[in-house]
């Protein structure tokens, strides 16, 4: 069990900037993932706290104690790699207790945590191959059972998954989770998946160009995005961001006819985030003009255009577009999220169903 | 599936003929040779079976020549193996004035055996030369480093070492750059010094390119005798003779065809032997991923 505490750590590549203040804290006990696009800095978060990186500035605490300058070796933390960077020249267990030996744990002890994890992990059998004979997603577990025979509180994790297969993926999630949560362990999992982060974490802390954009817990940030980015960057497909335009009777879809008010206020400058499941097919709904429909076999992704606006929706099991290409579409009011357009940030003002116009907000 | 047999074999051909010409048939026929007497103007050439070997064996000299050749190999591939390891991991790290250590380091290798024998003869010069120049502010002076048969095979291993690490080291560089970093950081984590780590991972990883430079190391020390002719001419007294150049001196100078055909197949068994034996002892130990 373990603390970990990142204080306004920056980082510098000769003068690019790849960390900004960066303050993150994680509970003993917890699944903290990392999530965000490629190039956002999350390797190189990791590579600080794990201290194969030095940072430029700020202070790294594990357990209250200060690590920022301390040897790799001496943080108590384990490490699983992309590419798993297991020793091709060594067994399946001399991989696994490599770094026992180098620290010279009793033979007995040795042998103990070797079997625990072999079991563990499903590699018992399997301890006299070399890795090259062994397919990728028990080279993960390799790499992963390293990881847990080493016993550090503290073990990161930097897109372990991502050369495996689909199927393989989403096994080895559950695994993980059930390796992290029986041994206790602190992890920090870095991923540019959001549905790993969804799946896996505690809590979620979404980095941006090398800045907490928003963190907590998965729920959360599905549910409450602080930002456009946010909003964008978790659920698959993306939540429709529809710019909004004033309208006599209240903010109206960008192109749309002016009366059709969607929402009570103003329209000018504001987004209306809507997720693609919340919104569904209704006689009474808005009329939209059908542009692609993408069929994923338990639902159908239709890409639809209201006024100016591209708006996509989920709908469940196998949806045949109507001849003449029109649909009527609704949402319930509580999902929608409003933004800020010009700086994305989430608006304050909670929205208002528009007055008079059942047609543009079904419940 | 016959013609494809028969296109097989046409391919190949170009290159087994040529092979044949210049290496299979020269062996066959030197291996021939060495078992008939030398011709003279009255008594021609005849056959004396294993003859030629018998008077090589009663020879002190060849004897004296295969010792020399065995301290000469002890002496260089070691020694310039492991320089050849220690500079490529010097020089694979991100340091200032990388390219050009890199280039100093392979320097060596570029000169012609001539050049650098030239050169090493100058730092073997009695009094005027390198060697005795910085020895004798010292107080030591007058040494005949390549004129006493106790210094000469020492002042010889130390020029082949300087000529062959280099070359073997562009191997070694070779073989680090393709090695991921993660292993050293995964090593690092784990508590491992860069002493264990080169023990326990990366000279194991680095063991095929070992063994392929062991086996040319090997092989050039028989091979080598270029820089016999400039420097020593196999003196004094033979103590710096090696094979080759006394097959040299057999077939050229003393005119013995038989005895140089004898020593050419003893070489040729002798390098058979090694490279056999390399490859059966050290397969075993040498990982291939
Ligand atoms: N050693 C380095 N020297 C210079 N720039 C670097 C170095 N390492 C990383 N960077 C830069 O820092 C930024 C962040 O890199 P980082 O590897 O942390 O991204 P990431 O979030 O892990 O991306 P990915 O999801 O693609 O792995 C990138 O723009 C990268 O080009
Ligand atoms: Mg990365």
């Amino acid at each position: 069990m373990s603390t970990l505490r990142l204080e306004g750590v920056e980082k510098h590549f000769g003068g690019v900037r790849v960390l900004e203040r960066l303050d993150i804290a994680v509970e003993s006990g917890e699944f903290l993932v990392l999530l965000g696009p490629s190039g956002c800095g999350k390797t190189t978060a990791l590579r600080i706290i794990s201290g194969l990186e030095e940072a430029s500035g700020g202070r790294v605490l594990i357990d209250g104690r200060d690590v920022t300058r301390a040897a790799p070796s001496a943080r108590g933390v384990s490490m699983v790699f992309q590419s798993y960077a297991l020793f091709p020249h060594l067994s399946v267990a001399e991989n696994i207790v490599f770094g026992l030996k180098v620290r010279r744990v009793a033979r007995a002890e040795r042998d103990r945590r070797l079997k625990r994890v072999a079991e563990m992990v499903g590699l018992a059998d399997l301890l006299d191959r070399k890795p090259a004979q062994l397919s990728g997603g028990q080279r993960q577990r390799i790499a992963l059972a390293r990881a847990a025979a080493a016993e550090h509180p503290l073990c990161l994790m930097d897109e372990p998954l991502s050369n495996l297969d689909a199927k393989l993926r989403q096994e080895m999630r559950a695994e993980i989770r059930a390796l992290q949560q029986s041994l206790g362990m602190t992890v920090v999992y870095v991923t540019h998946d959001q549905v790993e982060a969804m799946s896996m974490a505690d809590r979620v802390v979404l980095l941006r160009d090398g800045r907490v954009e928003q963190s907590g817990p998965p729920a959360e940030l599905y549910a409450r995005p602080e930002t456009t980015f946010v909003a964008q960057f978790i659920g698959v497909p993306p939540m429709n961001l529809v710019a909004l335009a004033d309208g006599p009777r209240g903010a109206v879809i960008s192109g749309c006819a002016p009366g059709a008010a969607v929402l009570d206020g103003p329209g000018e400058g504001v987004l209306m985030g809507l997720r693609p499941e919340h919104v569904s097919l209704s006689e009474t709904g808005i009329p939209a003009r059908i542009e692609a429909v993408d069929y994923h076999g338990a639902d159908t992704v239709v890409s639809t255009r209201i006024g100016d606006q591209r708006l996509q929706i989920r709908i469940a099991g196998h949806f045949v577009a109507p001849k003449d290409g029109e649909v009527r579409l609704a949402w319930p009011f509580e999902a929608v999220h409003l933004f800020e357009a010009e700086s994305g940030r989430r608006a304050d003002l909670p929205p208002k169903p528009a007055k008079g116009n059942p047609q543009c907000s079904v419940v | 599936m016959r013609k494809e047999w028969v296109t097989g074999y046409l391919l190949i051909l170009p290159a087994a003929v040529v092979l044949a010409a210049f290496t299979h048939v020269p062996i066959v026929r030197t291996v021939h040779d060495s078992l008939f007497s030398r011709a003279s103007a009255i008594r021609p050439s005849r056959f004396v079976g294993t003859g030629n070997f018998e008077t090589l064996a009663s020879d002190p000299v060849f004897w004296k020549v295969l010792g020399n050749n065995l301290a000469f190999a002890l002496g260089t591939v070691p020694v310039s193996i492991a320089l050849a390891l220690v500079m490529a991991l010097l020089v694979n790290r991100k340091i200032r004035g990388q390219g050009t250590l890199r280039l100093a380091y392979f320097l060596p290798t570029m000169l012609p055996m001539i050049a650098a024998a030239n050169l090493w003869l100058f730092f073997y010069t009695p009094d005027i030369g390198l060697l005795d120049q910085i020895l004798g502010a010292f107080g030591v002076s007058g040494t005949n480093w390549l004129g006493d048969p106790d210094t000469v095979m020492p002042c010889l291993i130390a020029m082949t070492v300087w000529k062959e690490a280099g070359f073997f080291m562009i191997f070694y560089l070779a073989a680090l750059q393709t090695q991921p970093p993660e292993l050293w950081e995964a090593a690092h984590l784990e508590g491992a010094s860069r002493w264990v780590y080169f023990r326990r991972v990366l000279f194991p990883m680095l063991m095929p390119t070992t063994m392929f430079v062991l086996i040319n190391a090997v092989l050039n020390a028989f091979k080598l005798v270029d820089h016999l002719f400039i420097m020593t001419k196999g003196g004094p007294n033979n103590a710096s003779n090696l094979l080759l150049y006394y097959i040299f001196e057999n077939a050229f100078a003393f005119n013995d065809m038989p005895a140089a055909a004898a020593l050419t197949t003893v070489l040729l068994a002798l390098l058979a032997l090694l490279a056999v034996s390399q490859f059966l002892f050290l397969d075993k130990r040498v990982h291939y991923r």
